[in-house]
């Protein structure tokens, strides 16, 4: 079997696999098309680097398909401490990603109701519910995902992800490890750094012990570089939107943060990042906008809202309104500085206790308003997100704080960012036209 | 027989203060107790409370926020709890980690905001976590009442909850012999929300245990499984329609039943306390242990059918109540889910569901 496995691997993801997609992807630089219907209006092209970002996604869930046997394999939150796993070699993959896949390609709800058909309520987290429905179900967009060894989940983002993960290691009868993070309501006291280090440095045997081979902490610094290396570019990438006419949108900016999610650590990411940061910076050099004719400058907070991504888009950009910067895709890049190669696990502790959705909503409104300075923007569209209650919560107050005492237009929009039975779209619209009209006034 | 007197929670705030305590707001789930009366502070319990009018909460919450902590944000604003010298929001669910941080950041009330982690999982690392966490309340609490209890006073009143506790779990233990109704026996479990341990332990003392009729025949044993039995009503519906809810999986009852720690040291034992206490899907333990726990206590008790009453938008319930339906299901026990907000009266959809449940547990009988 293990054999087998390690032919398939070989052949259909190695050889032919990877030599399709490349060849895929050099096909379509070559041949650069606009997609479909795109409002070149209002719109500038999606960046040249999509291609690559579309080939790093293809071949991650093309490996994935035939990965179980050959590596171990570890699904993990989207702010866990990835690092050891990467330097143990273990294949990750990341729930609320595929989720998010699944809602951009517009089969979320679909996938979510086998979910609920089986008895999880439609209150609960809809990446939550799109997970437990593929694996249900087997349904997914990507073909195959990887039956996991180990699932990591880390309560840095939430403490939904726990008892996803609970449900999950129930499924897969797969040892499930817990990074609990306290909640930061001001600043980390030493003794949840501790803890947190601790909890680290305790996942270590157990991730040998699957993984069947010790860590190397040589390797382990090289993951932790490639880790900062590639945050400090994707911080790069969104500080280039400080120019106006903003060169990248925050739509392009929910794009192409998949490889700084699920492929943080690898030297390919760098490489990726680098390469984005020199599209842009040529975007600067030009003077193009992503959005043509831009006007107004506003802030997203919180998810993307997956399925309609498209459609904001053009709702703001015929507008003139171009969305340049947001607290969630800042939230990848913000916490570089922290990392430590030197120290590894020891700033990997602090790192990820410290991520925004593990601060107090006061630190929130404080970061809304140092990006709304940085950025020089004009208004805020808070994403009211129903699926994701410890982003949502505080954004009642913080719209008003912006409103009243800083004189910022902000618009809380109600929605879910991955089922659309929680979308209005007319009013959605309405609303949106009338917080353009409030930014002119 | 007649009805037992228990004192409501003003009576007791105010006896309380005028008796040189101060009096401390504590919202769900997990807390020591112990620490804050070693302070001559006396805790009372905020589960929401039912019927509040929960406009003013809804200017700072939206309304997929479940209604506990809807009320009980609302319950400040209104002005209920002008009494108290300092309010605590335990770490349970990342609402509750919302209602706290609105309270630090934007609500600022007059009295203390604190805070208090709850880890998840149990482990050793959890029980020394919580060991130095419990040890920064205590700091805050010294800071904020000018007092600094000695070691002894701290076990002192450990010791006294611990022996709380044995004596709520014999009560629980003799639950099918008391003549007692639901709601009656679940008004004196929830008056440990608000009573000093001695009140309590009167209380308990005084209320009937044995009767003639005990383990009524003819009625159906339930679980009731979920964080509080509010609206209460639903507890006259199950009787009414037959049945006797004969133990509980309610976070702000059985789940807050702890043993006895063991270590000398008083941080590291109420830490024990809470973090080995019964499961509770706030705490984030695994299917396994949740279940076996549950599936225990139907076989312990003999009870037919488990009563999911969930407060819609808990997440940590709706995660874990799937499954648990299906092991239930495995070992023969029926059960139902009820949604409820805890301020809005049991609807008669509820009502129906409820006798129809019982009627169909009856049948098989």
């Amino acid at each position: 079997m293990g054999l087998v496995n390690q032919i398939k691997y070989l052949t259909l993801y190695k050889i032919i696999g990877t030599a399709v997609i490349s060849r895929q992807t050099r096909k379509s630089l070559r041949h650069y098309r606009l997609p479909r219907g795109w409002r070149e209006d209002i719109l500038a092209p999606p960046l040249r680097i999509g291609a690559y970002t579309q080939q790093m996604i293809a071949k991650h869930y093309l490996e994935g398909r035939y990965v179980n046997g050959v590596k171990p394999v570890a699904w993990v939150t989207s702010g866990a401490p990835i690092e050891i796993l990467k330097a143990l070699g273990y294949y990750i993959l990341y729930p609320e990603n595929h989720g998010a896949l699944c809602g951009a390609r517009k089969v979320a709800q679909e996938i979510s109701e086998e979910a609920e058909r089986d008895g999880y309520s439609i209150d609960i987290c809809s990446y939550a519910r799109t997970d437990i429905g593929t694996a249900l179900s087997g349904k997914t967009p990507v073909g195959k995902l990887p039956k996991p060894d180990l699932l990591l989940c880390c309560t840095n983002i939430c403490q939904t992800v726990l008892y996803w993960y609970r449900v999950l290691a129930d499924y897969y009868e797969v040892p499930l490890i817990v990074i609990d993070t306290p909640f930061v309501y001001e600043e980390a006291n030493d003794h949840d750094i501790k803890y947190v280090k601790r909890q680290l440095e305790s996942s270590i045997e157990v991730s040998e012990g699957i993984a069947g081979r010790s860590l190397n902490f040589k390797r382990l610094k090289e993951v932790v570089r490639a880790s900062k290396d590639a945050a400090d570019l994707w911080l790069q990438c969104l500080k280039a939107n400080r120019r106006k006419p903003a060169p990248i949108s925050v739509f392009d900016q929910f794009i192409h943060m998949a490889p700084i999610v699920e492929k943080r650590g690898d030297p390919e990411t760098v490489d990726f990042y680098a390469r984005m940061l020199a599209e842009i910076n040529r975007r600067v050099e030009n003077g193009v906008g992503a959005v043509k004719h831009e006007r107004k400058r506003v802030l997203w907070d919180n998810l993307p809202i997956w399925y309609r991504i498209r459609f904001l888009s053009e709702s703001l950009a015929e507008h003139g309104v171009a969305v340049v910067a947001s607290t969630y895709t800042n939230a990848w890049g913000e916490l570089a500085p922290l990392m430590d190669v030197e120290r590894p696990v020891e700033s990997m502790a602090k790192t990820y206790t410290y991520p925004i959705l593990n601060r107090g909503t006061g630190h929130k409104l404080r970061t809304m308003e140092s990006m709304i300075k940085a950025y020089s923007l004009n208004g805020a569209i808070l994403h009211s997100d129903r699926s994701c209650k410890p982003y949502s919560i505080g954004q009642m107050d913080q719209r008003l704080k912006l409103l009243n005492e800083r004189g910022i237009p902000a618009l809380l929009l109600e929605a879910d960012h991955n089922d659309p039975r929680a979308f209005a779209g007319e009013q959605a619209v309405s609303r949106l036209k009338a917080f353009v009209e409030m930014m002119e006034a | 027989m007649p009805p037992i007197k228990i004192p409501s929670r003003k009576e007791v705030i105010q006896r309380e203060k005028s008796s040189g305590k101060d009096v401390a707001a504590i919202y769900p789930i997990h807390y020591p107790r112990e620490l804050f009366r070693a302070f001559d502070v006396h805790p009372v319990e905020v589960w929401g409370p039912p019927g509040v009018d929960t406009k003013m909460g809804s200017a700072h919450l939206q309304s997929y926020i479940c209604s506990v902590v809807q009320s009980g944000l609302s319950f400040y604003l209104e002005g209920g709890l002008k009494e108290v010298k300092l309010i605590l929001v335990p770490h349970c669910c990342d609402s509750l980690q919302g209602l706290g941080s609105i309270f630090k950041d934007f609500v600022k009330p007059g009295q203390e905001v604190l805070t208090l982690y709850i880890p998840r999982g149990i482990t050793e690392e959890s029980v020394r976590f919580l060991s130095d966490e419990i040890e920064k309340l205590y700091k805050s609490l010294a800071r904020v009442t000018g007092r600094a209890p000695a070691r002894e006073r701290l076990m002192e009143e450990i010791l006294l909850e611990e022996e709380t506790d044995a004596l709520v779990k014999d009560f629980y233990a003799g639950r099918k012999k008391t003549p007692l109704s639901s709601r009656e026996f679940y008004a004196i479990i929830r008056a440990r929300e608000y009573l000093p341990p001695r009140d309590y332990a009167r209380l308990l003392q005084i209320a009937p245990r044995q009767s003639p009729e005990s383990g009524p025949p003819g009625r159906v044993g339930i679980i009731v499984s979920g964080l509080l039995p509010e609206p209460m009503e639903i507890l006259d519906v199950i009787d009414e329609a037959g049945g006797f809810v004969v133990a509980d999986d309610l976070a702000c009852c059985m789940r807050r039943v702890y043993g006895k720690g063991a270590a000398e040291n008083p941080f590291k034992r109420m830490a024990e306390r809470i973090v080995q206490g019964p499961p509770d899907s706030t705490k984030g333990g695994s299917v396994d242990e949740i279940s076996v726990s549950l599936t225990g206590l139907t076989e312990a008790t003999g009870a037919r059918g488990v009563i999911f009453y969930n407060v819609k938008f808990c997440e940590p319930e709706d995660f874990y109540r799937p499954m648990l339906k299906k092991r239930l299901q495995n070992k023969g026990i029926k059960t139902l889910t009820l949604e409820a907000d805890i301020n809005q009266p049991l609807s008669q959809q509820a009502i129906t569901r409820v006798r129809a449940f019982i009627e169909m547990l009856k049948g098989e009988a």
